[in-house]
């Protein structure tokens, strides 16, 4: 126990660290890339106007006065108003919570569940048609570029067979399409470790024990293979879940109109809004940093070799 | 108007493609040779599917993205004003094609000083709350959007106002303290009247949850996914005949024809051309959004006219009109006003294609070959950057070198306000004036002070600055003639183009555009 609150505390140190930098530098970028205040106002604004606004906001401040000021309220939980709609930052971020999640929640369950019989009964007959369909298929999962695949499901599904919405937001029929299509790439990419890691752990030795102990094959495969082989079948779709939150949903979420982080995101820097896409880009750290050490957690329940150390 | 030009033209080949592999009932294309005024629908081949889900009488527009607030008197933000543009009034109106400028909530208007205008109020129109429409919400919300500490966008808008006074319940005068300003009725129909006591009470409260005198009441907003409004039964010009209206914001241009086309929604507003021939429906008339290029005036050879007249040659606007716009855009009639605003000059043209006579002026002035920056930037308007190169083409063609550079947004903008001094050779932007009133116009972009201007003519100072506080409409519109001739034959900048407001329509929906580009549900019908 003692290991595992060292650790942690260690961990913990870490995480501290990583959304500090990262926070420094979306902080730098957002004010190198133009005169914010000029930015944010309507091109009609005078001198004068952009001048009071820049002075009021105190974008005229050397950079690390405001990075202090910012930060100061943002350890207290105030990370400003939007200058874009002008509500408290963090509230709007955490508003578009639950839409992200649920989205990144059903497509990394439907690529785990589609993926894991698939890349077994691939790894079982190695070669064969079903193997090869898989093995492409899971190719072409991993290329398809999902803003296109996005549009193509759309206009099948919703233009044409109208049997689900186009875009939009709450109930299931909306879920479907941007949940498939960000489903995609972890699909192929866990297919295809599922298949080697199985076809891997086939030909170890301690397989030949548990069939002559008189398993039965679905035993033998279920409880010994794929058991071993899931390591990095976690490992995947973890960082693969991981990467949605951090920002793969970006481009489903603007294609699908899906009212999540990414979009924010998006509408952020589309409206030059540095508050908004601050918090947001803070948020989404957090939940990185959190992932991964939830994920060290899982390893060590999977594997007894594993330690947090 | 925003476009990402790349990802919209790769999905247009796509949903191109895949309608036509689909052998979706795709109506013809419009011929390009003539102007759409109004685009005839198609027939249908497949009966309307409704809106799945909702009650009858009730439809769904897409907007371009969530509003920044609903408080109707705070952002510079198109789409939050669609939105409370049908929920709150204003004292005057404007008729929907000619602009017209006519009473809403005010029965009547007069000037009655040089700064002062009264407006007689009509009785017995409440808010939605209940709060009594008066002359007490009149001057509030004038006081209101005009306070320094309020800090509104729209100031602009509203800047001659210096403050109102009740003269009784439904009298209120309206005071240009600083002058006289002619342009005061074309701002009454953009200030919008707040319930004084409901708007006071919470701020907070107020930008999220609107109540007006309009005919529609909010009833919620879910940010990033929806806005929702219900008709008023009770509303003072009688209740209106859709029941609801659900405003979604979708960004993806692909995405809003597809909802279209799904029958999921009834009116998308900013429709690019290309997706046309596969919208059942659509209406488009001429918009208040100009392309031009700036020129700057006071560095060689632009200081010279026949320079800046021979740009306006060679640049051939019909071609521009139909390859980039697909005939969905007017050109430019040497001056970037509309015929609905006050000081359109109907005698000035545009500048003939004529390459020959460019190339003559550019001999002339000895500046064949001369090398010419162009800035533009990409995404922010439709074609913004076809037209920036289309127009560099069309230069090199008559014999000049241009040196093209496509910059960032906050680059570009950086560069637009950079002062006449140092302001580039030639710069793309883009105008529109919702006041329509040319003071707007020709103040900002060709007076010697105009904060985009890079042009210099004491004549045309003095015209505009006069113009502002002549209060006979016919002096004053003879001022803006004149001033609008001289921009024209000195060539101030590169006119161009006029976009057009394309909107794509489900099948049972009635609508006639406005030359403003308000959307006013309440003059929709939804037919069964």
């Amino acid at each position: 126990m003692i290991t595992i609150s060292a650790y942690f505390i260690r961990r913990l140190l870490q995480s501290i660290l990583v959304i500090v930098g990262v926070s420094v530098v979306v902080f730098v970028i957002t004010r190198a890339i133009g005169d914010p205040a000029r930015l944010s106002l309507p091109l009609e604004a005078t001198d004068e106007q952009v001048e009071a606004y820049a002075q009021r906001m105190g974008f005229r401040d050397p950079l690390v006065v405001q990075f202090w000021n910012w930060a100061k309220d943002a350890l207290r939980g105030d990370f400003g108003d939007s200058l874009w709609q002008r509500e408290p930052a963090l509230g709007l971020v955490l508003e578009r919570m639950p839409a992200t999640l649920q989205l990144c929640f059903t497509a990394i369950v439907l690529a785990v569940a589609a993926s894991i019989p698939l890349g077994i009964l691939a790894a079982l007959r190695p070669r064969s048609w079903l193997d090869k369909i898989t093995t492409s298929f899971s190719l072409i999962g991993v290329c398809i570029p999902d803003f296109w695949l996005g549009l193509m499901l759309i206009l099948l599904l919703a233009v044409y067979f109208r049997l689900f919405f186009t875009s939009g937001y709450g109930t299931p029929r909306h879920l479907v399409l941007p949940a498939i299509t960000l489903a995609a790439r972890p699909w192929g990419r866990i297919t295809q470790i599922v298949r080697t890691s199985m076809m891997d752990e086939m030909h170890r030795t301690y397989m030949m024990t548990a069939r002559a102990k008189g398993l039965t094959e679905q035993k033998v495969i279920v409880s010994h293979a794929l058991k071993n082989a899931s390591i990095p079948i976690v490992t995947l779709a973890a960082w693969e879940l991981t990467r949605m939150l951090a920002g793969y949903t970006i481009v489903v979420e603007t294609v699908f109109a899906w009212p999540g982080f990414g979009l924010l995101a998006m509408q952020a820097i589309e409206e030059r809004d540095l508050t908004l896409i601050q918090a947001d880009v803070f948020v989404v750290a957090l939940i990185v940093v959190a992932m991964n050490i939830a994920i060290d957690f899982v390893y060590a329940a999977i594997d007894p070799r594993v330690r947090l150390e | 108007m925003r476009a990402h030009l790349i990802r919209i033209l790769a999905a247009a080949l796509l949903v191109s493609l895949l309608a036509a592999a689909c052998g979706t009932p795709a109506p013809p294309p419009p011929e390009a040779t003539t102007p759409p005024e109004a685009t005839t629908p198609p027939e249908a081949t497949t009966p309307p599917e409704p809106p799945p889900g909702g009650p009858s009488g009730s439809i769904v527009i897409v907007i371009g993205n969530d509003p920044s607030t609903l408080d109707p008197q705070y952002a510079d933000d198109g789409n939050e004003h669609k939105i409370n543009d049908n929920v709150y009034e204003h004292l005057l109106t404007r008729e929907p094609a000619t602009g017209e400028i006519l009473p809403e909530l005010a029965e009547s208007w007069e000037q009655i000083d040089d700064t002062t205008w009264r407006f007689y109020l009509q009785e017995g129109i409440q808010f939605h709350n209940g709060e009594p429409f008066n002359a007490e919400a009149v001057k509030f919300s004038a006081e209101r959007i005009i306070d320094p500490e309020f800090n509104s966008e729209q100031i602009s808008f509203v800047a001659s106002i210096t403050g109102a006074e009740v003269i009784d319940e439904y009298t209120v005068d309206i005071i240009t303290g600083e002058g006289p300003d002619p342009t005061l009725p074309a701002r009454m129909t953009w200030l919008k009247i707040v319930p004084p006591v409901y708007t006071a009470e919470d701020p907070d409260r107020f930008a999220q949850a609107p109540v007006g005198t309009g005919p529609y009441k909010f009833v919620e907003w879910v940010r990033g996914s929806h806005v929702t409004l219900e008709a008023n039964e009770d509303y003072w010009g009688g209740a209106p005949d859709i029941q609801e209206v659900t405003w979604r914001p979708i960004e993806e241009a692909a995405t809003r024809l597809a909802a279209l086309q799904a029958g999921e929604v009834d009116l998308v507003t900013d429709l690019i051309p290309e997706y046309l021939p596969q919208v059942e429906k659509s209406v488009a008339v001429p918009g208040l959004e100009f392309s031009w290029i700036r020129i700057n005036t006071n560095i060689e050879p632009l200081s010279d006219v026949r320079v800046r007249q021979a740009l306006n040659y060679a640049v051939d606007k019909d071609a521009l009109v139909d390859a980039l716009y697909g005939g969905y855009a007017v050109k430019a009639e040497g001056q970037i006003l509309t015929p609905g605003h006050f000081g359109y000059n109907p005698d000035v043209e545009a500048y003939p294609y004529d390459p020959e006579m460019a190339q003559d002026l550019l001999e002339e002035a000895g500046a064949t070959g001369a090398t010419l920056e162009l800035i533009g930037e990409s995404g922010r308007w439709l074609k913004d950057k076809e037209l920036t190169e289309a127009i560099a083409a069309q230069l090199e063609a008559a014999g000049l070198n241009i040196d093209i550079n496509i910059v960032e947004w906050s680059d570009w903008l950086d560069l637009l306000f950079a002062g006449a001094e140092a302001a580039p050779n030639l710069q793309y932007s883009s105008h529109d004036n919702v006041l329509l009133d040319a003071d707007r116009t020709l103040s900002a972009l060709f007076t010697t002070d105009g904060s985009q201007s890079a042009y210099s003519n004491p004549r045309v100072d003095e015209l505009v600055l006069n113009a502002r506080t002549e209060t006979d409409a016919e002096l004053r519109e003879q001022m803006y003639h004149e001033a609008v001739q001289i921009i024209h034959d000195e060539a101030a900048c590169i006119f161009t183009v006029n976009l057009d407001n394309i909107y794509g329509l489900s099948p049972n929906l009635e609508f006639s555009p406005r030359l403003d580009g308000r959307l006013f549900v309440k003059d929709m019908i939804l037919n069964d």
